[in-house]
């Protein structure tokens, strides 16, 4: 230790002022996090109400037989409509998550970063009965020019879609007991099967996909039971699936208060790990 | 579903995967320079203040040493993605800072501040968005040296420099004092802070026991 030396005031005037510094720096940084945090939270809320309305629109027992494709274009454009906000409130935040500070925050919001990528899948998937790229939300969370407002991380995008195979599970189910409808859970099934196939080459290298491949192959086996349950009957009443479709509905108006798909389907699905 | 779309995911994880191996090994590298460093400061303890001079200089060609590495980490980094990978090498930079400013306290008995610890390893301003030492990680490398002060106090008297824990009885307490201007959430760097107060505690009893023998006259 050097002898002579005898900390003098100065020294601890040093330290203050260094450490003012460092105060803010820490401040700005917890700061932010914050309002990522409080903006994630709210992301989350949005994106789930956008789902819940495609969800209603999709179910709607007044929706004409016949014509689904119409039916499920319109609710994809007022999905559209509503992550419009979504889009909005990331463009306000692109301040704070620029540059190198986008992975300062990245795990701040993350959860409603996928949970919005979850609704804009299903809106996608309704328009157009396919997946929804990395391209096309990494396009869609960019300004008019073209520059993305943050890189979207392949691991979110993955994450989110992941969680839409809980989404069109659901789906699937509701659309069986309609007109129609069977044909269009069996597309779904296929699509989440599909998906579910693809998506295992990812899990080893991306933190929590693997769990939520299990929530996938848990709503896949609710399909395939469904649509197994329904193919056995269309067998049943092959020369009539007219009458078929009136056993169903007549079933479904006499039970879908007590037996609804909405309060069996939810409680085991495990996906809702960000709430 | 297209393959072509997938594809681009998996050239991107691909790169990742390839990136952080090679950020593995570059972090492991400066982690054994980093723990030798402490290996040898740790002779402080045994070692009387007249000699410290002569242990400081044995350790300096390390630090000096931690420029390559330091240089290697930047040039690995790619742009903008200093935050993505800092956990990887944040320990060993937690304890490099340590080292650096035990020995500016041996040396002259002030505070390495932030930027005098990032020169001291070679780095340049401009690495900022891939390699640079965050507030955190130096702060983090403050808090062990108060705590290795604290047994040094003890082991300083041990060995007859009774002078030492009025020194470093100083020194801490305006680092504490440094501390608590912090705004501090509830993370480890807060629980580490709050240990602060025992070694404050321990220096102070030291200095009592020093004192009433008045062993520093």
């Amino acid at each position: 230790m050097a002898a002579a030396v005898h900390p003098s005031s100065s020294s601890r005037e040093m330290i203050m002022e260094a450490f003012n510094g460092h105060r803010e720096v820490l401040d700005e940084f917890y700061d932010r996090r914050e309002v990522l945090v409080k903006l994630s939270r709210d992301i989350t809320a949005l994106s789930k109400k956008c789902i819940f309305m495609l969800h209603r629109l999709m179910s709607d027992p007044s929706n004409t037989p016949g014509i689904e494709r119409e039916q499920s274009l319109v609710a994809a454009k007022q999905g559209y409509e509503c992550l419009k906000q979504i889009k909005s409130m990331l463009e306000n935040a692109r301040e704070y998550l620029r540059g190198n500070e986008f992975w300062k925050y990245q795990r701040s919001i993350a959860p409603g970063l996928q949970e919005f990528i979850e609704a804009y899948g299903f809106a996608y998937y309704l328009e157009h009965n396919a997946l929804v790229h990395y391209a096309d939300i990494q396009a869609y969370l960019s300004d008019d020019s073209g520059i993305p407002y943050f890189p979207l991380p392949p691991s979110d995008y993955l994450l989110g879609i992941s969680d839409l195979t809980g989404e069109l599970m659901r789906y699937a189910i509701s659309a069986i007991t309609t007109p129609g409808g069977r044909i269009r859970a069996r597309v779904v099934c296929d699509f989440v099967r599909d998906c579910r196939a693809k998506f295992e080459a990812f899990a080893p290298q991306i933190k929590g996909l693997d769990q939520k491949q299990k929530a996938t192959t848990s709503s896949l086996r609710k399909m395939e039971d469904a649509t197994y349950a329904m193919a056995i009957r269309e067998r049943e009443y092959a020369a009539s699936p007219e009458r078929l479709d009136q056993l169903v509905s007549e079933y479904v108006s006499g039970s879908s208060r007590d037996h609804g798909w909405d309060s069996s389907g939810r409680t085991n699905q495990g996906d809702d790990h960000d709430e | 579903m297209d393959e072509r779309e997938f594809g681009e995911i998996t050239v991107q994880l691909e790169q990742e995967a390839t990136l952080r191996e090679k950020l593995k090994d570059e972090s492991s590298k400066l982690d054994q320079k980093s723990r030798s460093m402490q290996g040898i400061m740790n002779k402080i303890h045994a070692t009387p203040t007249s000699q410290l001079p002569k242990l400081i200089e044995t350790v300096k060609p390390l630090i000096e040493s931690c420029k390559q590495n330091a240089k290697a980490m930047a040039e690995i980094v790619p742009p903008n993605s200093f935050w993505r990978w800092k956990n990887t090498w944040a320990q060993s930079i937690q304890g490099i800072v340590f080292v650096l400013a035990l020995c500016r306290f041996l040396e002259k008995g002030t505070l390495i501040t932030l930027s005098e610890a990032n020169e001291a390893i070679g780095v340049q301003e401009e690495w900022s968005d891939r390699f640079t030492i965050a507030t955190e990680d130096y702060l983090q490398g403050i808090i062990s040296l108060v705590n290795e002060l604290s047994r040094l106090t003890v082991n300083a008297v041990t060995l007859g420099d009774f002078d030492a824990p009025f020194r470093i009885s100083i020194f801490v307490k305006d680092l504490f004092a440094g501390f608590s201007l912090l705004n501090l959430k509830n993370d480890g760097m807060r629980r580490r802070f709050d240990s602060l107060k025992y070694d404050v505690k321990r220096i102070e009893e030291v200095v009592y026991d020093v004192s009433l023998r008045k062993l520093n006259m």
